[in-house]
């Protein structure tokens, strides 16, 4: 399968959470009690039951107010951090582009909760088990759209292959920059690319999102320093008590005194 | 040091050396013992492939808790060996070890020799050499940051995600250099003919006299002027 790509574009969207409703339905997630942040934002967080939200951030300008608006998920990373984590080789990434979180090998740790730029995965302490949008890869691979794209109204969501909608995300972008110059995309270069790629109607930190996210520093010494320099520490120790038998058998010290 | 009987004659002829007083023995053992449970119940997140083997413990959840309950061991029972009881052995190890002094080096530097059956060339040592000060420094400050990064890493959500990502380097780093630090002091305990005559004295507590004098000369001497001083 092509490499996909999700397209929202915030200028579209009208805040309606069609969008949420419709993930809860297609993955059977439970609705949670909600509570109301700011504006009309109702979730604060990604839960293990809630993969998808939409944040409300109302913008005074010349006394006229804006929203901006944004709906959350899994970024779906084209170099994720959360799959590098993994103590468990629970996460995958398929052809598509779509990072899936596989629920037989994850064992709950948390470590892809932590590592995560955007925080996304959420790990539920009773199943002990992380939970994160997984794109609706069961329906894309069945040439369906996602249901959160499946469902919305107003063309803010876009699903097609990668290279398309991309073009098609850049001829928007020049669009809506000539009433809001500051609008950019977002996860073009972002994370290796990612497979939902925003049209940010402001810069990133006015929505909250980590101007320049990366993989952790902490994460690559772990992973590419710590494990390979310890493994040959705890290797070279090994073969050295090894060779110090081996030494003392051939001079026979084993036999001449016992004290 | 307030120490008496230290040397007592066992029936026969070989004469006996107090190294390590009940209390130490303690401390190194349930230390040993909860260092091999940790690192066995963390073998399952370390790497998938020990997750089968995790089954031992009834699986990787079982694992994952005893892991917390031994680490309780790990730190609050040796931590509470430091103040309990008779400590002042506890203290004295400890002040020794960051003592490092020239013929702890002397011994260092003779000691790879040594480790492979060889006859180095050193001063007489104290009652810890330089390779003993070092496997402590490694086992004191190993302890101290793999706690520190375990706590982070148990209670992640109280501490800020920037936090917590360290805490796993930190874990694993500690977690190869006491695991590498264990093997030769295994092999040096139980497997080396010269120094191997040491290990009575973590069991009964009690080391020979040749022994004491061959490898720890210096504190030898100490021990016999102050039995003759009483
Ligand atoms: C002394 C206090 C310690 C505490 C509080 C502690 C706690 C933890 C915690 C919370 C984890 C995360 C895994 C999970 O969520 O189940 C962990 C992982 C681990 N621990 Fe410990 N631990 C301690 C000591 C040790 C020691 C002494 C060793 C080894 C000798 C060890 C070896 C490991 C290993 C190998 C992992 C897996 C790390 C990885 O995924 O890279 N731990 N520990």
């Amino acid at each position: 399968m092509t490499r996909k790509m999700i397209l929202v574009d915030t200028s579209k969207c009208t805040g309606c959470k069609a969008c949420t409703v419709a993930c809860k339905e297609w993955n059977e997630l439970p609705a949670e009690k909600t509570q109301l942040v700011t504006s009309y934002q109702t979730q604060k967080d990604f839960s293990p039951k809630t993969w998808t939200y939409v944040t409300f951030i109302e913008k005074y300008k010349d006394q006229t107010m804006n929203f901006l608006m944004r709906k959350a998920q899994c970024f779906h990373c084209g170099d994720p951090a959360c799959l590098k984590a993994c103590s468990s080789k629970a996460i995958r990434q398929t052809e598509s582009g779509f990072v899936v979180i596989d629920h037989k090998k994850c064992i709950g740790c948390g470590y892809c909760t932590e590592n995560c730029p955007f925080g996304v995965p959420k790990v539920d302490q009773t199943l002990q088990k992380s939970f994160k949008c997984t794109g609706c890869i069961d329906r894309v691979e069945n040439n369906l759209k996602p249901a959160c794209v499946q469902t919305c109204q107003t063309g803010a969501l876009m699903f097609g292959d990668y290279s398309d909608l991309l073009g098609q995300a850049k001829n928007r972008l020049s669009e809506v920059q000539k009433t809001h110059p500051q609008a950019q995309l977002y996860g073009e270069k972002e994370m290796g690319g990612t497979t939902y790629v925003y049209l940010l109607m402001d810069r990133p930190e006015v929505y909250g999102l980590p101007v320049n996210p990366t993989i952790p520093l902490s994460l690559t010494l772990w992973k590419d320093v710590v494990r390979p320099v310890g493994g040959i520490a705890v290797g070279g120790a090994a073969a050295a008590v090894v060779i110090g038998v081996f030494a003392n058998i051939v001079k026979g010290s084993y036999r001449s005194k016992d004290d | 040091m307030g120490i008496n009987t230290q040397t007592k004659k066992k029936e026969s002829q070989s004469p006996k050396i107090l190294r390590f007083t009940k209390g130490e023995r303690i401390s190194h053992w349930v230390h040993a013992l909860a260092f091999f449970l940790l690192l066995f119940t963390g073998l399952g997140i370390l790497n998938p492939s020990f997750q089968p083997i995790m089954n031992v413990f009834g699986g990787i959840q079982i694992a994952r808790l005893i892991h917390r309950g031994a680490a309780i061991v790990f730190v609050v029972i040796v931590g509470l060996m430091f103040v309990v009881g008779n400590p002042s052995h506890h203290w004295e190890w400890l002040k020794s070890v960051f003592k490092f002094t020239k013929s702890d080096w002397q011994h260092v530097r003779a000691f790879p020799k040594e480790f492979f059956g060889g006859h180095g060339d050193y001063p007489p040592q104290d009652k810890y050499n330089g390779g003993e000060k070092i496997n402590s420094l490694i086992t004191i400050f190993g302890s101290f940051f793999i706690t520190l990064s375990g706590v982070v890493m148990w209670m992640a959500p109280w501490f800020p995600a920037g936090l917590v990502r360290w805490a796993y380097p930190v874990h694993d780093l500690s977690m190869f250099m006491m695991v590498a630090a264990s093997l030769g002091h295994i092999y040096l305990g139980v497997l080396h003919p010269d120094s191997r005559a040491a290990l009575p004295g973590m069991f009964s507590g009690y080391v020979s006299a040749k022994f004491a004098r061959a490898h720890h000369a210096l504190w030898y001497e100490r021990v016999q002027n102050q039995q003759q001083k009483l």
